[in-house]
């Protein structure tokens, strides 16, 4: 089977922390892997070497099969990012954010197309021509996921993206996220929020001091059981 | 993609109240300095050519006099100001404006607006050159202090690498934007400036004006290039924008104030200039060494006269063709004339140095390699000013030996007799061609090569250190 996302014993050492112990992971076209774990358990690090942003102290991430650290920008082609607080340009529109960051993956678009992508990202109509410093957070996520779906990212890599979203904008966010799923895309997400890893995600795995201590499918327990499992790994 | 990032930048830029409001005071600036400085030099220029109209003619119209007399009474030379001297004043403000032109005696050009202002004019004067020498510059800082470290700071930088795009090209990009930003600031000032310029001039003098603004405005698209690439290479090695803006604030201070004076210290330290007390006291024990044509008992003139008197076969001054005392007038002149030349070479050889000194510091330092840069191509450095000193001591000479051959002409007893009044209007007035820009051009290759140096050097490796900054 070819993976989509591939980490093979990875192993990152900072000068004064050991941030991944050896991590092996696999993901198919399609499956969403949410990643739980405290601060400074190493999710961030995981997702800074998937993106080529630094580089392994050992092992090796792989994206479509490429070696990240070999071939840094051309991976980028097939994934996309959105930070924990997606801030873009105040000073641009959401139109224009869009244009930027599609411009930036190779892709040109017309405006209309560009309403399209943020129509589907589910951002009101009357607000993709005003500045993005007048946007909440949930509506400046809808315009990271609009650049993922614009530059047909097979790969989504996510970091703590509910985080500080009110529960609606956390809902819509969640259906975005099935709706890539459902078309291929693969998510890695990084989170602290077990409810919503439960709800989106097809694994879940748990992380503590860089090391991938358990990894259930979602749907070998409910949200009760994943929490006191995760407890139970942090105490 | 280059394309995408600079007009990000650009229209973010544009859309930044804060820059508005400080682009539209510096272009306010400008247009004022353009204007006033405009004004001010046809007033000047108006003065100066009145002035060497009233001379002239006072000159022409001097009654029937004896050719030595009319020496004496001599005449002046203004110095025109070069028509884009508007721009920048250089060191106009400091050498003289008008040289009294007169027998025996080279003088120093005098009356600069510097004698004649208040002592404010030590604070320096707002011209178009001070505006982009010194404060565009800063503009440049408050725009590109942030350039990375703001982007770092808001997680946008992560955005745009996630999506392709290289530091390097991140760098380009904004380069390309500000560069943009910062032509809509300038542009207008100079394409006053240019608009004044044709809409007055003569077309010959024109087409020289107009590839003196050219270069001119390329000369300071180098350095504002340079201080953009210089300000974004620091924003992207600093980690805090403020960090930033303090290091390119130092850096603005260190360029603008601290080495130019620097520099000017060290060059008067190394090749002292002499005072005017001491080469008036040096040229005058020179000239007593010489020919006194004054003076009937000098050794010099006796052996003018016998060696006449040989020549024209005769026994006595009296039976000779011609005046004796306007031979040694003219020998006279030719002496003081030599003297005066070397004092006046040596002198200007020492400035020369202190100046070489100064565009070296070009190398080191931008602002000095523009500044010499500006002044030459608008002609109101030191080499524009010697050359109008030149000219009218050439002038001078040549008026002197004029007159000292219509004495010589008068045969004996000269002193006796009289030329009449129409034998002035016969000489030429004095008439002042400023050096077109290929004469400038070679004196100027050294900024202009310390200019072009920085250009590629800070592209090359500010861009190397941009590339290899990690997140």
């Amino acid at each position: 089977m070819s993976y989509i996302l591939e980490a093979k014993d990875l192993r990152k050492q900072y000068p004064d922390k050991l941030a991944l112990k050896g991590l092996n992971l696999q993901l198919a076209p399609g499956e969403v892997f949410c990643l739980l774990g405290q601060n400074g358990a190493g999710k961030s690090t995981t997702i800074n070497l998937f993106l080529g942003f630094i580089e392994p102290t050992a092992g090796a991430a792989f994206i479509n099969g490429l070696e990240v650290a070999s071939n840094a920008l051309k991976i980028k082609q097939y994934l996309a990012y959105i930070p924990e607080n997606v801030l873009l340009y105040p000073h641009l529109t959401g139109l224009e954010n869009l244009s930027l960051l599609s411009s930036l993956a190779g892709f040109k678009y017309r405006e209309s197309e560009l309403r399209d992508y943020l129509g589907q990202a589910g951002l009101p109509a009357e607000a993709m021509a005003r500045r993005v410093g007048t946007y909440s957070k949930g509506m400046r996520q809808k315009v990271g996921i609009a650049s993922a779906v614009a530059k047909h990212a097979q790969v989504l890599l996510l970091d703590e993206p509910t985080s500080g979203l009110d529960p609606k904008a956390s809902n819509e966010f969640s259906e975005l996220l099935r709706q890539l799923s459902g078309q291929g895309t693969a998510v890695f997400m990084a989170t602290h929020d077990i409810f919503r890893a439960k709800e989106v995600g097809t694994r879940v795995g748990i992380m503590r001091e860089g090391e991938l201590v358990d990894v259930r499918p979602t749907t070998a327990l409910n949200t009760n059981e994943l929490e006191q499992l995760y407890l139970t790994y942090m105490q | 993609m280059l394309t995408s990032i600079a007009q990000k930048e650009f229209i973010s830029t544009l859309r930044d109240r804060r820059f508005v409001g400080l682009s539209l005071l510096v272009l306010g600036l400008l247009l004022a300095a353009t204007l006033v400085g405009r004004r001010g030099y046809a007033a000047l220029q108006q003065e100066r050519a009145a002035a060497q109209h009233t001379v002239n003619e006072q000159f022409a119209h001097q009654p029937g006099r004896h050719p030595h007399r009319v020496a004496h009474y001599g005449s002046f030379a203004f110095r025109p100001k070069s028509g884009l001297s508007f721009l920048d004043v250089g060191i106009d403000s400091f050498t003289g404006a008008a040289v009294y032109l007169e027998a025996h005696q080279q003088n120093s050009v005098n009356f600069s607006p510097a004698q004649q202002a208040g002592s404010l004019i030590r604070f320096g004067e707002l011209t178009v050159a001070f505006v982009l020498q010194a404060l565009v510059p800063l503009l440049i800082i408050f725009l590109c202090f942030s350039a990375f470290t703001e982007e770092r700071e808001t997680g946008t930088l992560r955005l745009l690498l996630s999506q392709g795009a290289t530091m390097r090209q991140i760098a380009w990009g904004k380069i390309r934007g500000y560069s943009q930003a910062v032509a809509l600031v300038v542009g207008p000032a100079l394409g006053l400036a240019a608009a004044l310029l044709f809409a007055a001039g003569s077309p010959a003098r024109g087409l020289d004006l107009g590839l003196r603004l050219g270069l001119f405005g390329l000369g300071y698209a180098a350095y504002f290039f340079v201080v953009i690439v210089g300000a974004v290479v620091v924003s992207a090695r600093q980690q805090h924008a403020r960090s930033a803006l303090v290091l390119l604030l130092g850096c603005w201070m260190l360029g603008c104030v601290i080495l130019p004076k620097i520099t000017a210290n060290l060059g008067a330290h190394f090749y002292p200039a002499t005072t005017k007390a001491q080469l008036d006291a040096e040229v005058h024990a020179e000239t007593q060494r010489g020919i006194d044509g004054h003076n009937p008992h000098d050794a010099h003139v006796a052996a003018i006269t016998a060696a006449l008197l040989r020549k024209y076969h005769v026994a006595s001054e009296k039976e000779l063709p011609v005046s004796v005392n306007g031979i040694v007038m003219a020998e006279g002149e030719a002496y003081s004339s030599r003297v005066y030349q070397a004092h006046f070479a040596a002198l200007n050889r020492t400035y020369a140095r202190q100046n070489a000194l100064a565009d070296w510091a070009g190398w080191l330092n931008p602002y000095q390699a523009i500044r010499p840069l500006s002044m030459g191509l608008v002609g109101s450095d030191f080499a524009h000013y010697v050359h109008f000193q030149q000219a009218a001591e050439a002038y001078r000479y040549q008026l002197v030996q004029r007159l000292n051959g219509l004495q010589t002409r008068m045969g004996y007893g000269d002193k006796e007799r009289r030329l009449g009044a129409a034998t002035w209007q016969n000489i030429a007035p004095f008439a002042y061609q400023a050096p077109p820009v290929g004469w400038a051009l070679p004196a100027l290759l050294g900024p202009a090569l310390a200019l072009l140096a920085w250009v590629i050097g800070l592209s090359w490796l500010g861009l190397k250190l941009v590339e290899r900054t990690p997140l």
